[in-house]
């Protein structure tokens, strides 16, 4: 389904989506709301962050952009438009062969544990082609020359090319699958825990690489991780994803210093800072099974603010702020629960 | 490749010592076998027709001195090294004397053309086929490939073989059911005698792809459907890659490096798989002539058939073996 309407700056426009995993055994179905009723949109040019605990759903919402999602996992309502250039497409209805011709050439993906995602018996050299050699539409020639280009750009040697992914070290690799997503220049990028399992030096490093890359080719970049302070270096917006559902986003240093949902303010809490020897709150209880959430807010029964209402009904997400949306009933009484500082300026 | 040329080079010693160890251990166990080629080759002479006691004595005296078995063991050993360095096995003693390599080399060509297309075949079609089927697995035809080599793997080999000779010999008699060619025709490069040799090979070749086809397949189909969901192939398919390149080079070349070691380790069986085929289907191949050899006591027989043996498939591990680095360049050659 290709369109020419609407002219926006949204590269990418979501509007209540839901893909749940939906699985039988002995005739009891079970669904498990991986992603429920998210409407957000990521702009051109800005690196959107994606931040939540282990299994709220973050990888889910962003294998579901990535429209690599597979059954059990499946969507269930809602709908997702792609914007390149005046192309509109929405892959869940588009046919294989069109979304098979946007990925790489406009989205790019680079997947969690990039230890493991090339190919262990083909050299870095095969990769590329076998990726990006279709979607640049280039003559050998003109492809070879290109990717020499880009991997100088990105200070990596072209020796790289002739070795295979047992050759080189974790963070080498990590930045190999970088420059291999990045190599088609696409206009949206999605990096699901790019730096999980490197050193914090290497990590440095790799994100200064996502940023460089993203400013060169003015994608908009799609970064999920649980770790605060990567966001807090790297994303011009977040959004925090608590049990499947989108419960706040905005601008990082509104999100750092003014939190608008209790469950954010825990996590900016949660954050150490150099001379800080205050106890960190912790919440209590677990997140919740996603099998069977909670009714209402399904942040209710860990929420110091619970009130009887939250646990009747959902919240919805409401604009509080410029740029600044949160799902709360008591979103104007949340207020941070450390005073930050001045976010640092430092970005990398 | 300086190192991959020690690698070989290293191999290839261990690959000496393997033939070595393998034929002495041959040699010690059909000289220490309770059959007497002299007393063999007597009742079947004198089978026929009556002899004097003396003139049996007579020809045992001629018989063990003309075969040389009162020599010492260790002197038998040492002359049968000194005789195999120049290719030289020995006459054999039931078709005295003709030289055991002559009678191995006429029966070599049948085993190794059949086995080794039989095993070649079925493993090429049994990985292919369960590389596909792990790949594609809800492929309504390649399920039912599936249940098929579920269903035919586990039953023995020789109840298949004999299934096979009642159905096409005896039901629906299209097929010979033994020999190597029929006997009207005349061996040589002439085509009624290949026809005769291709139609008399299908019933065994048949035997031996269809129970081998259901190891390979379901292993295959296990390895793929494992691979499948490893990140790199994910990852691939994410990106769009040639569908046919994620199955060939992504899926299939991965779970190929363990099929290959599997195949190499299989090469043993085969040799003593061939006992019962041509035992079954009365082929003219080296297990004919081992069974021959065996119960004719014929041990310079019985050795030149295990020294062809245990080269053959101490050779082809070598050559598996050296194809591996080539293959997955994670294992390192040192």
């Amino acid at each position: 389904m290709i369109m020419t309407t609407m002219q926006t700056d949204d590269v990418l426009t979501v509007k209540g989506l839901k893909a749940y995993y939906k699985m039988g055994y002995f005739g009891i179905e079970r669904e498990v709301r991986a992603v429920d009723d998210v409407t957000m949109s990521i702009r051109r040019n800005e690196i959107y962050g994606i931040a939540g605990e282990s299994s709220s759903g973050k990888t889910s919402l962003i294998k579901t952009f990535a429209a690599a999602i597979r059954p059990p996992l499946q969507i269930v309502g809602g709908s997702m438009t792609y914007r390149f250039g005046d192309k509109i497409i929405d892959p869940y209805a588009a046919t294989k062969a069109q979304v098979d011709a946007i990925r790489w050439k406009n989205m790019s993906y680079i997947m969690q544990g990039s230890m493991s995602v090339l190919n262990p018996v083909r050299k870095i050299r095969r990769a590329f082609r076998d990726f990006a050699l279709r979607p640049m539409g280039l003559n050998e020639r003109q492809f070879w020359l290109a990717v020499s280009q880009h991997l100088e750009r990105l200070n990596l040697p072209e020796r790289v090319l002739n070795s295979y992914p047992h050759e080189l070290s974790g963070g080498m690799r990590q930045r190999v699958t970088i420059a291999l997503a990045t190599v088609c220049r696409p206009q949206f990028i999605i990096a699901d825990e790019p730096t999980t399992a490197l050193d914090v030096v290497v990590q440095k490093d790799v994100l200064a690489m996502i940023r460089d890359v993203q400013r060169e080719i003015g994608s908009s970049v799609v970064f999920v991780t649980h770790d605060m302070s990567v966001h807090a270096n790297i994303a011009d917006r977040i959004g925090i994803v608590y049990a499947g559902r989108l419960v706040e986003e905005g601008p990082t240093r509104t999100l750092f210093t003014a939190p608008r949902h209790p469950y954010t303010a825990h996590l900016v809490a949660s954050l150490p800072r150099i001379g800080d020897l205050s106890k960190k709150p912790s919440l209590d209880g677990r997140p919740p099974n996603l099998a069977d959430p909670p009714k209402g807010c399904r942040f209710h029964p860990r929420c110091p603010m619970a009130v009887a209402k939250c646990a009747t009904e959902v919240p919805p997400m409401e604009t509080i702020g410029p740029d600044h949306r949160s799902a709360c009933w008591r979103a104007d009484e949340v207020r941070p629960l450390t005073t930050l500082g001045k976010p640092q300026e430092a970005r990398v | 490749m300086q190192n991959y040329l020690f690698f070989v080079a290293k191999r290839a010693v261990q690959l000496l010592a393997v033939i070595f160890f393998g034929v002495s251990a041959a040699f010690l166990i059909t000289h220490l076998s309770p059959i007497n080629p002299v007393e063999q080759a007597i009742n079947r002479i004198t089978g026929r027709s009556n002899f004097s006691p003396e003139a049996v004595a007579d020809m045992r005296a001629a018989l063990t001195a003309l075969y040389g078995i009162e020599e010492p063991l260790w002197s038998k050993f040492i002359n049968f090294w000194r005789r195999i360095v120049v290719l030289d096995l020995g006459p054999s003693l039931i078709a005295f004397p003709t030289p055991a390599t002559t009678l191995v080399m006429r029966a070599l060509p049948w085993t190794v053309g059949l086995l080794a297309t039989a095993v070649v075949f079925t493993w090429l079609i049994g990985n292919i086929l369960g590389g596909l089927a792990g790949y594609y697995q809800n492929n309504r035809v390649l399920k039912g490939v599936g249940i098929v080599a579920m269903g035919l793997q586990p039953i023995p080999y020789y109840i298949v073989a004999f299934i096979l000779l009642i159905v096409f010999g005896f039901v629906w008699p299209v097929l010979p059911i033994s020999g190597g060619f029929a006997m009207n025709v005349r061996p040589g490069w002439n085509w009624p005698f290949i026809g005769s040799v291709l139609s008399h090979a299908i019933l065994p070749a048949l035997s031996l792809v269809l129970v081998g086809l259901g190891t390979w397949f379901l292993g295959m189909r296990a390895l793929v459907s494992n691979i499948i969901s490893e990140d790199y192939v994910t990852y691939a398919e994410l990106a769009g890659v040639n569908k046919r390149t994620i199955v060939a080079s992504y899926v299939i070349r991965n779970a190929a490096v363990p099929q290959l070691t599997a195949l190499a380790m299989t090469l043993g069986a085969i040799f003593s798989g061939t006992v019962i085929t041509e035992e079954v289907f009365s082929y003219p191949g080296l297990g004919s002539l081992l069974i021959a050899a065996v119960n004719a006591g014929d041990y310079a027989l019985v050795l030149a058939v295990a020294t062809v043996a245990i080269t053959a498939v101490a050779g082809a591990i070598f050559i598996v073996d050296l194809l591996h680095p080539i293959l997955d360049p994670r294992i390192t050659v040192e």
